[in-house]
């Protein structure tokens, strides 16, 4: 009975093994698109709110926000091709445009790789080792006295 | 339920440290002695078990994921002080080579998850033990990760009140996301955990079990 709960909770588990619920980041150079927006005589849209939808989904905008405080709206693609882009100002103006995401730079993101498996490895073996050390210190002191 | 480093302001992060610190001194003494070495490899074992389970993210609804953090099980065999010690070693390597959680947020995480939330598993274990053991266990392990969230989001929602630019969400929102999955995902499944691992255990009859 034990055994087959504990079998049934470990296959419950199993999908989500090896995962780790961190945040983590990774800069990737090259993989983002930038677009800057602003007006005829050189000034940004600054702050800005935007959307920005995927050509893989032209319903749910793939990003929302604000553009920076020069006028840049930087987004990573999953698929090239056409994105519409949509700027709107406080007073009024804006931008609804399409931009040519070119094929180079359309993709998905790279999966987790190997790192994501040893990474628990790695933590059982540190742990397993400090409590070998601890043990080792505590036989030799106990041999002693 | 790691709080990541940056969340938490030094009027948080120091006073955490300087009731922990004494408190790891204390559980290091008590534990780690000289009589402590039969019970070294159990308790090696189920906090290598704590680490590993607390990197299996179990998704919840509204695109994020809980986790367990498998501590309730040694402070119910060994008392919550160890447990406290056993969870902050994870909770620091988990900082140091994994990015989870944080250095300056270390004690914090640790009297939340390590401390308070055991703490409450073992007092309920303890009381509930002689009327039903598998219960009390099951119950325990609930309890303690509903007081283990529950700390963290007052914690965050104190931040939020005394400089909100450190931890800009709300109380009542992080409140929401911290204890909705753990009431109704991640408290069952730490129950379930730690009640088969106890019987394993108890069946196993290790030397150096408490």
């Amino acid at each position: 009975m034990i055994r087959a709960a504990a079998l049934a909770l470990a296959l419950a588990l199993a999908p989500g093994a090896a995962r780790g619920h961190e945040v983590l980041h990774e800069l990737a150079p090259g993989h983002a698109a930038g677009l800057r927006v602003y007006y005829a005589d050189g000034e940004p849209l600054a702050y800005q709110a935007y959307e920005l939808w995927s050509p893989s989904d032209p319903r749910v905008p793939w990003q929302k926000g604000r553009t920076d405080r020069a006028g840049w709206i930087a987004f990573v693609p999953d698929v090239p091709g056409a994105w519409r882009v949509k700027v709107v100002d406080a007073g009024g103006h804006g931008l609804d445009a399409m931009v040519q995401v070119p094929a180079a730079q359309g993709g998905p993101p790279a999966g987790p790789g190997a790192g994501f498996v040893l990474r628990p490895l790695l933590g059982v073996a540190v742990i397993a080792a400090i409590f070998a050390a601890l043990f080792a210190w505590q036989r030799r002191k106990g041999a002693r006295s | 339920m790691h709080v990541p480093d940056g969340f938490l302001s030094p009027a948080i992060t120091l006073p955490a440290y300087a009731v922990a610190a004494p408190l790891w001194a204390l559980a290091a003494r008590r534990h780690l002695g000289r009589d402590a070495a039969d019970a070294l490899p159990v308790v090696g074992a189920l906090t290598a078990l704590a680490f590993v389970v607390q990197t299996i993210a179990i998704p919840v609804p509204g695109g994020t994921s809980t986790h367990l953090v498998g501590v309730t099980l040694l402070a119910i065999l060994y008392g919550p002080l160890l447990a406290f010690l056993c969870e902050s070693l994870v909770l620091l390597l988990q900082a140091l080579f994994f990015g989870a959680g944080g250095v300056t947020v270390l004690a914090v995480n640790a009297l939340a998850m390590g401390l308070l939330g055991p703490l409450a598993g073992w007092a309920v274990h303890r009381l509930l033990r002689r009327r039903a053991g598998r219960a009390a266990a099951f119950l325990g392990a609930w309890v303690s990760m509903q007081v283990a969230a529950g700390a963290v989001a007052l914690v965050l929602g104190l931040q939020h009140r005394v400089a909100p630019e450190y931890f800009p969400v709300p109380f009542a929102v992080s409140a929401t996301a911290l204890l909705a999955p753990s009431l109704a995902v991640t408290g069952l499944v730490e129950g379930l955990y730690t009640v088969l691992a106890l019987a394993l255990l108890r069946r196993a009859d290790l030397r150096g079990l408490a």
